[in-house]
């Protein structure tokens, strides 16, 4: 559908040491870089400085396109927008005051909220990147699996991942009829139409995961399929999950003192 | 309405994140009992329908546009836990496979966008279904009003969360974010009643809460309908009651007098912000929230209850209206009223309806079905182009 959409495409970028880590490892690392980050006080600097250091070390022995990675992260910028704008109306209590034009002021709490938005949200959306382009799909379910994720839920997700293709090939597909027919829709109330798309869209997707499931059953499916074995933790996880949680404790306890 | 890292502090996070876990694991467990080893392959599939549906964007006007959510929808068709199962699932992989919402977040937006929005519609729902009238348009009414409240509910939860993290105050916050979801809320009332219309023009056995002409019928075929609704209720209200408790601990920190919480506000915040900088927890006294704020909470309350009335006369005005206009070019549509006519004791393998019946012995008496569905005779194709 678009570029936004990547993981549909099932397309690795690049190549290196980080794509062929253990997924489990993998979502541990990236996860645990994003929480350990979304709960560092904002007015420890150095600390961001130094996780922001970890991930781009990743991005480089990783090898990804950095047109691409920067571009998914700016996407993130138009929320932080949204809290930059109620800034000037916001004068949580004290600290120095900023003139900016026209006697609108801003309060240094304020701005340390705006860079706790900023950098917390840059740093979640990067390393989120990092591990969807260094893991495919299936590999990321499998990861999460291993992880004892309950495997209803996984199995639902992979069935969503398979799907979401065949889905999409349909809404492209109608959506080229829409516009051979000259339809353009512009106001809400053309939404009716969109509508109409999305109820075929349904009507197709439920018929066919009712097939799906017959043909499941015909081939003996008991509500329980066989769980592919992920490739396994040896000296490379090791010292990637090490070397991780070594540094996120020594930043935070550094945080602490 | 997927927030991103660093918007929450951590003791929201750690709340969202247990309220979210524990309903998904009870809606897991719930699901996979109602529906057997058919779960995941109908749920997956599903939860690939409402990823694809969320990707058509439709306009707002003046260039910009929203997406369809399809919580309250999902809740209508699927009922409300599958609905959950499938929301959750959806937001999962768009936090994981494509960065859309944040790891630290990932417990609220499943929050807002699972539990929140599929509980909301689904109690609106319900509770207008015995309000409007038995027929296919009054229905869709109640389907309309419930996918409307449960965008704006759902935005206003978001708010909620953002002013308890102290990230923006409830006073603008709540206005924002309710405001832009009212508009994308007409969309999201006008794609879940097309939906419908067509998939009870066409599959009415697909559909888990169906108009009262079908309910009618299950409830006299089982007794196992009215408990459940109960049960439906109490959640929704449940729901409900969970966000006036986060809400209320703001209100009664508020006291009297304009001028003395100004003072008081003034006073704490530079002995804080002296001390220890800024830390999440400090955040918890929310500094915007002064009495302006309680009157735009109550405005934006006393707004989307009349917002509610407005469209629930609508919907009543409109039903009737459209119900006497079908009723003089009735006899169009008889071949269009599989509706009344099956047993539905297992909605989902009950299967095919059965058009050549000519009477429907399980309906109510003021509901022709004829009359119902002749409504819905001008969308019903719309689908396929």
């Amino acid at each position: 559908m678009s570029g936004a959409h990547h993981f549909l495409t099932d397309t690795r970028f690049g190549a290196g040491p980080i794509h062929r880590l253990d997924p489990r490892a993998k979502i541990l690392g990236f996860f645990g870089l994003t929480l350990v980050g979304a709960t560092t006080p904002p007015t420890a600097i150095w600390a961001f400085a130094l996780y922001f250091a970890i991930l781009v070390f990743l991005v480089g022995l990783s090898r990804l396109p950095l047109r691409f990675l920067l571009t998914r992260v700016a996407a993130v910028l138009p929320f932080v927008a949204v809290v930059a704008v109620f800034l000037p109306f916001f004068h949580r209590g004290g600290g120095r005051e900023f003139d900016l034009i026209l006697g609108v002021t801003v309060t240094e709490a304020g701005l340390v909220m705006l860079w706790n938005v900023l950098v917390k949200a840059i740093l979640g959306i990067l390393s989120m990147m990092l591990l969807t382009l260094t893991t495919s799909f299936p590999e990321l379910v499998a990861g999460l699996d291993g992880l004892r994720v309950p495997r209803v839920f996984t199995l639902i997700v992979s069935f969503m991942y398979r799907y979401s293709f065949v889905l999409l090939e349909e809404h492209r597909r109608m959506r080229r009829a829409m516009e051979a027919r000259n339809h353009k829709g512009r106001w809400l109330w053309d939404t009716r139409i969109v509508g109409h798309v999305i109820s075929s869209l349904f009507m197709r997707s439920y018929t066919r995961g009712e097939r799906v499931y017959v043909a499941m059953t015909s081939r003996g499916y008991d509500g329980t399929m066989p769980a592919a074995s992920p490739p396994g933790i040896h000296a490379p996880e090791a010292v990637f999950l090490t070397l991780i949680v070594a540094s996120l404790t020594a930043i935070r306890i550094g945080v602490a003192l | 309405m997927h927030l991103p890292d660093g918007f929450l502090d951590t003791p929201t996070v750690l709340v969202t994140s247990t309220g979210a876990l524990v309903t998904l694991s009870y809606a897991v467990r719930r699901t996979s009992r109602e529906l057997g080893e058919r779960t995941v392959p109908l749920l997956g599939v599903t939860a690939a329908f409402v990823f694809a549906a969320q990707m058509v964007n439709f306009p707002i006007g003046a260039g910009t546009s929203g997406h369809f959510l399809g919580a309250a929808f999902a809740a209508v068709v699927l009922g409300p836990w599958a609905a959950v199962v499938v929301m959750a699932v959806v937001a999962a992989v768009q936090a994981v496979g494509m960065a859309d919402g944040g790891i630290s977040a990932l417990g609220a937006n499943t929050l807002n966008m699972a539990v929140v929005a599929v509980f909301v519609g689904y109690g609106a729902h319900r509770a207008l279904r015995p309000l409007l009238p038995p027929t296919i348009p009054g229905y869709l009414a109640g389907v309309a009003v419930a996918s409307w409240l449960s965008v704006v509910v759902a935005s206003g939860a978001v708010a909620v969360e953002l002013a308890v993290s102290g990230t923006v105050p409830l006073r603008f916050a709540l206005p924002a974010m309710t405001s832009v979801h009212m508009v994308i809320g007409i969309g999201e009332a006008l794609i879940a009643t097309t939906v419908l219309a067509t998939i009870l023009a066409s599959r009415p056995d697909l559909v888990h809460s169906p108009p009262r002409g079908l309910s009618a019928t299950a409830r006299r075929g089982t007794s196992l309908t009215p408990p459940k609704t109960w049960g439906f209720l109490a959640a929704a209200l449940a729901v409900a009651l969970a966000i006036s408790v986060f809400v209320s601990p703001f209100a009664s920190q508020a006291p009297d007098g304009l001028e003395r919480v100004g003072q008081d506000h003034g006073f704490d915040g530079a002995a804080e912000s002296g001390d220890r900088g800024f830390t999440p927890i400090s955040d918890y006294q929310l500094p915007g929230f002064e009495n302006p704020a309680l009157a735009t909470a109550a405005a934006g309350l006393v707004g989307t209850l009349a917002l509610f009335a407005i469209l629930f006369g609508l919907g009543r005005a409109f039903s009737g209206r459209r119900s006497k206009a079908a009723a003089a070019g009735g006899a169009v549509a008889a071949s269009l009223h599989p509706l009344g006519g099956h047993e539905h004791k297992d909605h989902r393998h009950s299967g095919h309806t059965h058009r050549g019946h000519s009477h429907s012995p399980h309906l109510p008496e003021e509901t022709d079905p004829d009359h119902d569905h002749h409504d819905d005779h001008d969308h019903e194709h719309g689908g396929d182009s």
